[in-house]
């Protein structure tokens, strides 16, 4: 079986329209976040109190939060946890040990008496944890985004290297807007950053860079047998060479988190849509991003150097 | 099949090796599932008859993180400005204001609670040596002294977490030391939180109790033997059970184990009617002349004797003013764990309050390890009549209701430094510093992160996080056989060994499996499956161009090569990089995600190789689709 044959697609004639595209798509997410009111951090990073609830049947949550509003813990959040009748309740005060886990395990318990609560989970983190948490995960990604430049930039060339990671920071940031939208936009849906996240996010990284270096990887084999050809040319050569490869993994990889995601259960639901908007903009980036950014640098670069013997004449320049 | 013999060879001893170290989880498994269907006496049964298989396949299973399995888990960190509250000696009003404004300070700052002390005491041109040390001590001195109690107090609040939740009984504990204040306390199927909560935290207690003499302990001991003789022992009331075996082996030497014929099972079997106790705790010595009062117990026995020394009729029995203690660590001889049990007088002669001063040596004459134990004026006066009235007698060094030691007391000790003898090693000795000073230097530690999983949403999420990888990993099997046929059929065989691969080496290395790490198992088939789709397509192309079968499998494997390696290589390090900067969950997914990475590159481009080599020697045709 054969899904694709031969093909002979132009990918990097039309980067300039892919490069608008990606951006407004970045800018549409960015703007997002402020506008739905910041991220939705998770306890792990913000420090807090948080217990799920069973609950008999769905209990209103308006009542709930009335609940904590006289238990003292204003502003505090509350949603469904994966079924209606099971609820998240969140306060960012974590207190003592646990007089705020009690506080609130009394309260359910009072109000709450005929819908049967019962507690599933308890978690409490200091806010001085957060923040090192929130540390800790700025730190993993800052490093495996360096580890892979220089990686990349060591099999290949310097500018190989940067256009892997920048195409890496486009997944990232296309992935956390299209988070922010889904997550101010669908009741259904709540994801948030924690600490699971940021490994869907560093999973992310990983898959595209697999993608990128397959592609580069190709486009260096291509160098050494077609030496005249043009990068422009050579690239496009590659992309369609490795076309099927592309698809076939990327599709199937999307399958599998596509079950991950309908049914992995709620915890892991967060991690899978990361994943699933990864998969997609990984094998975008690879291509319209990773490659187009080294054509457009080679050609810049090799453009200044044929400029500078074809056109001799000296040029006054502005000295600020 | 011959120019591949050597790698194939290799593959076997890898995939034998593998099912041997799945097999433990294999075994638990099918006992567990045996247990569940059995009630009653008949479970009771089946746990005395399976024991040690039991406890060895939970040993070497695969681990389950609390997310799968449900419990809790505590994150405590040392209170260090409490703990600098506590050390100070001489507090007036200068010290209260200038801690308070500390503690102001450190709800803030990330900086180290000491360096703000040491600022804050600058500032206000107070001396650390006023409060920490005598007068004419060196500044800098009592701030090193002072560097090194904080630094040590986690070593403290370990030891007696670790004491308390062994007293307590959990299976598979986990306590970790994390970074320089933090200590992370895993507990699987634990729920009650209060009653750990209360565990944890609290200061120690430190007590030195005379230990009743032999001679007494023996008299009492015996009458409950005949006590209880003939009475049947509540097996239900724990869950820790004998085995036949295992009761033979607490004769500690006595009995030869080796032949253990009928005969002697009947004998056993009338011995554990006759002597109920003795079977159960045993003297370690048959003549009894010189007995040293205590009695050896294996792990599994000690609830059930504790269950007998708690019954009302043998209560009934104790004098007064008698109690027993456990040993806090256990012995072992032939494999077995053993726990002393001691019997002491109720009332302590003296608290850990009273030492001032305690450190493991070794001293120059011996050369053997020793401790070095200073008390205050106030102990010290103590300790010399207590000492003076019990020579030659034994004195229970106790924290938290477990015996650490029983030295017996020399000669009469007046000045109050006493020196501590007798220890195996350097690290008893270290350990026994350690109790000591945590009984006279708290080590007061906070709960900073606690959550517990209820174990019905760790089995909601055991089961849909199964379900979807069961479901995930048969589509991608069936589409790889439909797409490239005979090829795909091979590289699911690669898969399946992948995975095999993947749970062996998390078994071998005790790894713990979380749902994250499912996670990350399921996105190692990806790359596995990547792995396999590069190098068919590769095929694909070389046999276009006209090349024979076997000519484009070679061309196909070394072409497809340096992109699988590049590619893995880069994900491998973002696992290294997120196993080392991750911390509970995501450690997790790293796990897996680079155990699987390596499989799986040694499945695609070593195993399936293999096969196509072997075939086309055979002169068979694969097709790739």
């Amino acid at each position: 079986m054969r899904f694709f044959q031969k093909t002979y697609i132009d990918f990097m004639g039309r980067r300039k329209m892919w490069y608008a595209f990606s951006l407004s798509i970045i800018a549409i997410g960015m703007i997002s976040i402020p506008l739905k009111g910041g991220l939705d951090f998770g306890l792990d990073f913000t420090g807090g109190t948080e217990i799920v609830a069973q609950f008999s049947s769905a209990p209103d949550a308006g009542e709930v939060r009335a609940m904590m509003d006289k238990a003292g813990f204003l502003k505090s959040e509350i949603k469904t946890f994966g079924e209606p009748t099971r609820l998240l309740i969140r306060t960012q005060t974590a207190g003592e040990g646990t007089v705020v886990g009690d506080k609130i395990r009394a309260a359910l318990l009072e109000t709450f008496k005929d819908l049967n609560p019962r507690i599933l989970e308890e978690e409490k983190i200091g806010a001085k944890v957060g923040a090192e948490l929130r540390r800790d995960a700025f730190f993993a990604i800052v490093f495996s985004l360096f580890a892979i430049l220089m990686y990349v930039a060591f099999r290949f060339k310097f500018i190989y290297g940067v256009g892997a990671v920048v195409a890496l920071f486009h997944d990232v940031l296309v992935t956390l807007g299209m988070i922010s939208i889904i997550d101010g936009v669908s009741p259904f849906l709540n994801f948030e950053i924690d600490q699971n996240m940021i490994a869907a996010f560093l999973t992310l990284v990983g898959l595209s860079v697999n993608d990128t270096v397959v592609i580069f990887d190709r486009i260096r084999e291509n160098q050494k047998i077609h030496r005249s050809m043009g990068l422009g040319e050579l690239m496009n050569k590659s992309l369609n060479e490795t076309l099927s490869r592309t698809l076939i993994t990327n599709g199937t990889i999307f399958a599998v988190i596509m079950v991950l995601f309908f049914w992995g259960g709620e915890v892991n639901r967060g991690f899978a849509f990361a994943l699933l908007i990864g998969s997609i903009t990984g094998t975008y980036s690879s291509i319209y991003v990773a490659s187009a950014i080294v054509l457009d640098f080679t050609n810049r670069k090799s453009s200044r150097k044929t400029s500078a013997v074809t056109t001799g004449t000296p040029e006054y320049e502005a000295v600020k | 099949m011959k120019k591949n013999r050597g790698k194939f060879v290799f593959i076997l001893i890898t995939v034998a090796l593998s099912f041997y170290f799945l097999y433990p989880t294999y075994k638990d498994y099918k006992l567990t599932k045996e247990l569940r269907l059995l009630t009653g006496a008949d479970s009771v049964k089946f746990l005395e008859e399976h024991d040690a298989e039991i406890r060895d396949a939970k040993g070497r299973r695969i681990k389950l993180g609390l997310d799968l399995q449900g419990g809790m888990r505590v994150v405590l960190e040392v209170n260090v400005l409490k703990l600098l509250e506590d050390l100070a000696k001489n507090k007036d009003d200068n010290f209260t204001s200038a801690m308070a404004e500390v503690k102001g300070e450190a709800a803030v700052s990330d900086l180290d609670v000491m360096d703000l002390l040491v600022k804050k005491f600058q500032e206000k041109e107070l001396r650390l040596s006023r409060y920490y040390g005598a007068i004419r001590d060196n500044e800098s001195d009592v701030e090193i002294k002072l560097r090194d109690e904080t630094t040590n107090a986690i070593d403290r609040a370990m030891e007696i977490v670790r004491n308390r939740v062994d007293q307590y009984g959990v299976s598979e504990p986990s306590i970790q030391k994390q970074g320089g204040r933090r200590i992370i306390v895993e507990l699987p199927g634990v729920t009650k939180e209060a009653e750990v909560r209360q565990l944890l935290q609290g200061t120690a207690l430190l007590e030195f109790k005379l230990l009743i003499e032999p001679e007494i302990a023996a008299k009492v001991y015996e009458a409950v033997d005949k006590t209880m003789a003939g009475k049947p022992l509540n097996d239900s009331a724990s869950a820790d059970t004998t085995t036949k075996t295992a009761a033979a082996d607490t004769t500690m030497g006595d009995t030869s184990l080796a032949s253990l014929t009928q005969d002697q099972a009947k004998q056993e079997e009338q011995a554990k009617k006759d002597h109920p106790f003795f079977f159960l705790a045993n003297t370690a010595n048959t003549s009894g002349e010189n007995w040293n009062g205590q009695l050896y117990t294996l792990e599994e026995n000690r609830g059930k004797v504790n269950e007998i020394l708690a019954r009302p009729e043998i209560q009934r029995l104790l004098p007064a003013d008698m109690s027993f203690v456990w040993s806090a660590k256990p012995a072992f001889n032939e494999g077995k764990k053993f726990y002393t049990l001691f019997a002491v007088k109720k009332t302590a002669e003296l608290t850990g309050g009273v030492i001032v001063k305690a450190t493991a040596t070794i001293d120059p004459t011996y050369n053997s390890p020793v401790v070095d134990m200073e008390m205050n004026s106030e102990g010290s006066k103590a300790w010399a009549r207590i000492t003076g009235a019990n020579v030659k007698k034994r004195i229970a060094i106790i924290m938290d209701n477990a015996c650490f030691s029983a030295p017996t007391v020399i000669s009469k000790i007046t000045g109050g430094r006493s020196q501590i003898t007798g220890m195996e090693n350097v690290e008893e000795a270290k350990l026994l510093e350690i109790v000591l000073k945590a009984g006279a230097l708290p080590a007061p530690v906070d709960i900073i992160q606690q959550a517990s999983v209820g174990a019905s949403l760790g089995e909601d999420s055991i089961r849909k996080g199964v379900i979807s990888s069961l479901l995930a990993f048969g589509l991608t099997i069936l589409f790889m056989i439909v797409y490239y046929r005979t090829g795909g059929a091979m590289a699911d065989v690669a898969l399946l060994l992948n995975l095999l691969f993947t749970l062996a080496v998390l078994a071998g290395f005790q790894g713990t499996l979380t749902l994250p790490g499912i996670a990350g198992i399921i996105l190692t088939m990806a790359v596995a499956v990547d792995a396999n789709v590069l190098i068919y397509e590769r095929i694909r192309e070389e046999s276009i161009t006209g090349k024979t079968l076997s000519a484009s499998i070679d061309a196909g494997f070394s072409k497809a090569f340096t992109a699988i390696f590049d590619s893995n290589l880069t994900t491998f390090i973002t696992g290294v990089i997120l196993y080392n900067f991750g911390t509970g969950p995501v450690k997790g997914f790293a796990l897996t995600l680079m155990v699987g990475i390596v499989a799986s590159m040694f499945s695609a481009i070593v195993i399936t190789r293999v096969i196509f080599d072997s075939m086309v020697e055979r002169g068979k045709t694969i097709n790739f689709g």
